[in-house]
């Protein structure tokens, strides 16, 4: 298999106990577990919104914390769970991290409202007058305007429609595909986890109690809390 | 003509406190202790500030002057203070500012020859600026905690995007200062149209020409507008720091701001 990427050693914080796993470039893992798990808790660590109280994060086999912190948040990048667009139009959010270094293109603008699909004519539009859907393609946009090299997602649909979320998860799909992302995804779904996943981490009060691929998980389950879980 | 209230008339003042008073007890709103008692408070605090003044006003200038105003500056960053106590270094930064801005606003005043360095015309404007400056810098602190909680998850997106703190919280700052100087906006706009300010009422009666009068308004009104907008830029631009810790990461509970050694 390939280089970790990622790579987690007794990391420990006050919800997180013990945790240890890699990941792997070009992976896609499933993070699931119950509400107040640690799920976005341990998400934040990956581009160091916070820091674990005890052992090791590696990144690229160097210690996270030897990375400039800005640079390594434009190299992981993050979406959150709520849109949190900043006030403006389109086009102000997604040239907003690549001008924070001077490294804005403006022909990049249309590259990305493809990459999210949608149309060129939203350049201009103020964000509060999108939909859910539109304003978390946005947010996807903004994200990927740094061309992260990782692409940490926590509950991107989770406030949107059954036919939102899908054509959310295609607009995922492919550019995961097409840009050679590794992605770390939050989700409750586990429909959307099965489509747009490969391997599974299942967290319940901070441990990882399960990590398979996400096919085996699913069909043969080993714990009775994941069990209970998927039956939900 | 000095205009004069007798003591005499001033015992009429009563009949002012019996209305509401009357009021309370008629529509059994059980204030009638709070308004005797604010009545009496009131009229204890201003005589004693009165007789403080005149003794003040009689002294050395070079030693009345300082003194009042090191005292109004220390009461007016305990009361400030409150609104931002989680915050670390609250009280030394509103201290600063506070002599900063009367500090520029009366070196601006007597190197112009607006304002002559007697107590009994130093004490009173600086009063006005440094109560106005305390009220804008405890409205700034105020309004910057409540933004920086209700906007934490644009903060964490433009964190996650690369931002530095002074980036992220750019959005922030421009809304507190906003905020801050809005209504004194709105103030110099209206000035004498709607009410005459204090000060230019009190000229008046004190039988100064209505125009002399204005003058002075504008010293001072000017000088609240310029004090007003530096001391929230002032706390505003020294506090944003601390919602954030070396890491740049958002400090989120009350408990870390208060516990952060920077
Ligand atoms: N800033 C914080 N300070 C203290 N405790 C927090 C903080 N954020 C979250 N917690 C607590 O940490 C635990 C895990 O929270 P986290 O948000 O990581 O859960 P989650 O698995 O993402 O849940 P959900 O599915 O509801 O989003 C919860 O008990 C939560 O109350
Ligand atoms: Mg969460």
């Amino acid at each position: 298999m390939a280089q970790p990427i990622f790579s987690f050693k007794g990391v420990t914080d006050d919800i997180l106990k013990d945790l240890n796993f890699n990941i792997y470039t070009n992976e896609k893992v499933m993070l699931f577990g119950p509400s107040g798990a640690g799920k976005s808790s341990l998400l934040f660590l990956f581009n160091r919104l916070r820091d674990p109280k005890g052992g090791k994060i590696e990144f690229k086999d160097r210690p996270i914390t030897e990375y400039e912190i800005s640079n390594l948040r434009r190299k992981v990048g993050l979406l959150l769970q709520s849109s949190n667009l900043f006030p403006g139009t389109v086009l102000d959010n997604l040239k907003y991290g690549p001008s924070l270094c001077g490294e804005w293109n403006p022909e990049d603008a249309k590259k990305l409202l493809e990459y999210v699909q949608l149309p060129e004519s939203y350049m201009n539009r103020k964000v509060d007058q999108l939909s859910g859907g539109e304003q978390q393609r946005v947010s996807l946009g903004r994200t990927l305007a740094n061309s992260p090299e990782v692409l940490l997602l926590d509950e991107p649909t989770s406030a949107l429609d059954y036919r939102t979320s899908e054509e959310i998860e295609e607009v995922l799909e492919r550019l995961v595909d097409e840009h050679q992302l590794t992605m770390v995804m939050v989700t409750h779904d586990l429909r959307q986890a099965k489509r747009l996943g490969e391997r599974g981490l299942f967290l319940m009060d901070g441990e990882i109690i399960e990590d398979a691929p996400l096919q085996t998980m699913l069909t043969k389950p080993k714990t009775a809390e994941l069990k209970d879980f998927i039956q939900e | 003509m000095e205009p004069e209230v007798s003591n005499q008339s001033l015992l009429f003042l009563i009949v002012f406190v019996l209305v509401p008073l009357t009021l309370s007890y008629y529509y059994q709103l059980g204030m009638s202790k709070d308004i005797v008692w604010s009545s009496i408070r009131g009229t204890i605090q201003l005589f004693v500030v009165g007789y403080i003044l005149t003794f003040l006003f009689d002294l050395n200038p070079y030693i009345g002057i300082p003194l009042m105003v090191s005292i109004m500056i220390v009461i007016a960053t305990f009361h400030a203070r409150n609104k931002g106590k989680e915050l670390p270094n609250a009280f030394g930064v509103i201290l600063l500012g506070l002599i900063t801005v009367e500090g520029s606003v009366l070196a601006l005043w007597l190197a112009f020859d607006m304002v002559e360095f007697r107590p009994s015309e130093v004490i009173p404007m600086s009063g006005m600026i440094i109560g106005n400056s305390m009220v804008a810098m405890g409205l700034a602190l105020e309004r910057m905690k409540s933004e920086f909680t209700e906007n934490s998850g644009r903060l964490m997106a433009a964190l996650s995007l690369g931002a530095k703190p002074n980036q992220a919280s750019h959005l922030i700052i421009t809304k507190t200062l906003n905020a801050a100087l809005i209504p004194n906006v709105d103030r110099l706009k209206t000035i004498g149209l709607v009410q005459l300010p204090g000060m230019m009422t009190g000229l008046i009666l004190g039988g100064v020409e209505p125009v002399m009068a204005i003058k002075y308004q504008l010293v001072i009104s000017l000088s609240i507008f310029s004090s007003v907008s530096l001391s929230a830029m002032f706390v505003t631009m020294a506090m944003y720091r601390y919602f954030f810790n070396k890491n740049d990461q958002l400090l989120e509970s009350e408990e870390e701001l208060r516990t952060q050694s920077k």
